[in-house]
């Protein structure tokens, strides 16, 4: 069943992928332009040499929410060293799933403990109070940042990553839900399959051998007794 | 019993008679024409109709497919010549110039420009720090650079498309690794486009400082394979004389970018500062040396300007993508019009491919140190300013006017020699590998060797006077290896580009060209060989597209039927009978 839904949910995206990149391709010039208006526009924007907090949102609530339900807090590390319990990953946060209540107001530290950038930025809030329907925090190099947002009230699962190149691919993915969330999110080191996962080598230990052999000759008799006349 | 068993064999002899007579009638007729003895072939081609005209198939239709703007337009606005920060910004009158936001806050410094600036840019408030004037010349003397390690078209666990993409060609995207300033926000536009931030781009940019600037470089490997920076030709020192108040942590020792010598290397997470005071002003190289085998082709190479001391010298630190110096240094203004940085490079695509098999990069680590082989190379894609024909010709050509005086600095960062070819110019060698040549001795050609990490200072002189230029018009520029003229093995392609004069250009930045139609040229399918080339010559194309398949004749298929039919009815007789038996 939760591979159907992943299969479901893979399809949507790659459809909406390519519906929303053909209708980009019209309009990419406006687009950009107005990523750049947002930035000033908005208040929710704080940037210096040692990061930046873009989209932050203190008070305005989203629709469905009638008050702030809880105040959330939350660490986030991350760093390269966090990747050593996931094979094959380079980057990771020391946690990567959160569950949070509706409405509630979730402040995020992010503790960066590599000498380069780090992100903590989720995806898909709503695009009236969060322009791009994101919320992100930046720390440039070792030290942290800490930010807050308000979560909407319906049932949800929001992307979590860093999204300095390949950071995602190499490990920094997670994810946020709301009363659980509606689906989980491929590729979460520690939680989830990747959706293209990578082949390895196979090796063939006597276990697997014997395995094999045993299916065989059950095969073999199954049929032997079932045709013989 | 005996009478009818003689019978029965009469019978069978008569079948086998049969058989032989079909055999050989098989024979007369489906033997191919080159082993048939001529007398007979005349007979059988005349029973079989074949010395009639038959109309060959008609030819194909060509179906472009999804046919690319020649100039998407994206930001018309920043072709102007303009001021921002104070910082004055040439015009680039080009499809795609280079962000003007970003040429102010590099020339300014990302410390000293205003925040709507930086954001315009899309730069890191460190990206290019710039201090002290030392010297009380007008200029700041003390430049920190940040930059960042960037895979371009690499592998993803969610999509099967390259991320962050970065096209070279229509269709184009092999894997690249390259150096970036340091940036904020996402890796590709949004979380639905997938195109990379336009910060993120090949080739690395070219660096540019002033002689005798205390230079700073940092480092910050973003990147999941360990990195260095070799400064190719550039005066710096083996290992970086530090002083306080410079941070010193998660640095490591080295200043020449060789893990094997003098440096440890920054591994991911980690960061490199490296120190220099160049001496010597000249076109020069930096380069990762970690594996150059693999490293330096992927894309991690830049050019390194040091422009000559002078007063009020405020230069252009990077140029993101190479291509239009929009503020030049004053010593180059002082003796030219324009000024252009070109970068050229080859790449074996399989290396490229390689990176795009998996995402773990211990596989991807495995691949491209023992699996790919260098010396088994051949280049099939060729860059000039990271992208090749026709998107080169959207933001690489070099726009002139008449009776001007250009700088062009070439490197070659390929693999294969270069064999720079203007056409309807002849150009000057002012300087080898950033050594000026004396200009008693200067040499004035039409092609210029440049050979791998070579770098020569060209001028590009376009005084209509019979030797220098030939007048104005579209003039190709190209490496004159004509592999290099292809994208793998389809032309046109590779590292072409243009000196147009700026009465050939149209507000767009399109050439206005007269030749033949090149639409075909913006289609992916014509790069993957699905468009005959001759398709848009001329006013009568059909004799240029390919034929339609022929349908074989009735006669013949009938013929090769029997034969086949004849064997094998032979193998099983043979083998069933015996069996009886």
């Amino acid at each position: 069943m939760r591979r159907v839904l992943l299969g479901m949910f893979l399809g949507a995206i790659v459809c909406g992928c390519l519906l929303l990149q053909r209708a980009k391709a019209q309009t990419s010039g406006e687009a950009d332009v107005h990523m750049h208006h947002h930035a000033h526009e908005e208040h929710g924007m704080t940037m210096d040499a040692s990061g930046m907090v873009m989209n932050e949102n203190r008070d305005r609530l989203p629709a469905g929410c009638t008050a702030i339900s809880q105040d959330v807090k939350i660490v986030v590390h991350a760093g390269r060293k966090y990747a050593t319990r996931y094979p094959g990953a380079v980057f990771a946060f020391d946690q990567n799933s959160w569950d949070v209540p509706p409405c509630s107001r979730v402040t995020v530290t992010l503790v960066n403990e590599d000498h380069v950038r780090h992100q903590w930025m989720i995806h898909g809030l709503p695009r009236y109070l969060y322009p791009g329907g994101m919320f992100h925090i930046e720390v440039s190099g070792p030290g942290e940042k800490s930010g807050t947002f308000i979560v909407p009230a319906e049932k949800k699962t929001y992307l979590v990553h860093c999204d300095v190149p390949h950071h995602m691919e190499k490990g920094m993915k997670a994810q946020l839900t709301v009363l659980g969330g509606d689906l989980n999110l491929p590729g979460i080191p520690g939680l989830t399959a990747p959706a293209r996962p990578d082949r390895y080598a196979l090796r063939w230990d006597t276990r697997s051998i014997a395995l094999g052999g045993v299916g065989a000759l059950l095969g073999f008799a199954l049929a032997w007794a079932t045709l013989r006349r | 019993m005996l009478p009818l068993r003689a019978e029965g064999y009469k019978l069978r002899r008569g079948k086998q008679a049969l058989f032989w007579f079909a055999l050989v009638g098989v024979v007369f007729l489906g033997v191919p024409d080159p082993w048939m003895p001529r007398a007979i072939l005349k007979y059988r081609q005349r029973l079989l109709g074949e010395l009639k005209y038959q109309a060959p198939p008609v030819s194909r239709g060509v179906t472009l497919g999804t046919v690319e703007e020649f100039c998407p337009n994206e930001h018309p606005e920043w072709r102007e010549a303009q001021v921002i920060e104070g910082v004055e910004i040439e015009r680039s009158p080009v499809c795609e110039p280079d962000n003007p936001y970003l040429v102010a806050a590099v020339v300014k410094g990302t410390n000293n420009v205003s925040h709507d600036t930086l954001m315009r840019a899309g730069l890191a408030p460190d990206a290019v720090v710039l201090g002290r004037d030392l010297d009380g010349d007008g200029d700041p003397d003390e430049v920190e650079i940040h930059l960042e390690v960037v895979e371009l078209n690499g592998a993803s666990p969610d999509t099967a498309e390259p991320v962050p993409g970065f096209a070279i060609g229509p269709g184009i995207r092999p894997a690249f690794w390259v150096f970036a300033p340091k940036g904020f926000g996402m890796a590709t536009r949004s979380l639905e486009d997938l195109r990379a931030n336009p910060l993120y781009r090949v080739p690395s940019p070219t660096i540019r400082v002033e002689q005798g600037d205390e230079v700073t470089i940092v480092l910050e490997n973003t990147h999941y394979l360990p990195h260095s920076i070799h400064f190719h030709g550039v005066d710096h020192p083996y290992h970086p004389p530090f002083h306080p108040p410079l941070d010193l942590k998660g640095s490591l020792p080295g200043g020449d970018g060789v893990p094997e010598t003098s440096e440890m290397v920054p591994m991911p997470g980690q960061k490199h500062i490296y120190r220099l005071r160049p001496r010597h002003a000249g076109t020069m190289l930096y380069h990762c040396h970690v594996q150059p085998q693999a490293h330096l082709l992927m894309g991690l190479q830049g050019l390194f300007v040091v422009e000559e001391q002078r007063p009020n010298n405020w230069v252009q630190t990077l140029n993101v993508g190479a291509g239009h110096v929009r503020h030049r240094s004053v010593a180059v203004r002082e003796r030219y019009d324009r000024e252009y940085d070109l970068h050229y490079m080859d790449l074996d695509k399989e290396l490229h491919e390689f990176v795009q098999r998996a995402n773990d990069p211990r596989l991807i680590a495995k691949a491209i140190d023992h699996t790919y082989d260098v010396t088994e190379r051949t280049a099939d894609y060729f860059l000039v300013n990271g992208r090749m024909f026709p998107y080169s010709l959207r933001d690489s050509l070099v726009v002139v006017k008449p009776n001007e005086k250009v700088k062009l600095r070439v490197a070659n960062g390929g693999m294969q020699k270069l064999a720079l070819h203007p056409h309807g110019h002849k150009v000057t060698i002012t300087a080898y590998d950033g050594v000026d040549v004396n200009p008693v001795a200067w040499i004035t050609r039409d092609v210029v060797d440049v050979d791998t990490a070579q770098r020569v200072d060209l001028v590009l002189d376009t005084t209509n006077d019979g030797l220098h230029s030939y007048g104005e018009g579209v003039w190709l520029l190209h490496d004159h290896h004509e592999n290099a003229v292809t994208t793998d093995g389809v032309f046109p392609g590779g590292g072409i580009t243009a000196i147009v004069y700026e009465s050939y250009l149209d507000e767009n930045g399109v050439p206005k060209v007269s030749g033949i139609d090149w639409k075909p040229f913006f289609s992916p399918e014509y790069y993957r060989k699905k468009i005959p080339s001759l398709a848009t010559y001329g006013d009568d194309t059909r004799i240029f597209r390919e034929p339609a398949e022929a349908t074989p004749r009735g006669s013949r298929v009938f013929i090769w039927g029997l034969a086949a039919g004849l064997g094998m009815g032979a193998v099983v007789a043979l083998f069933l009978g015996r069996r009886r038996r």
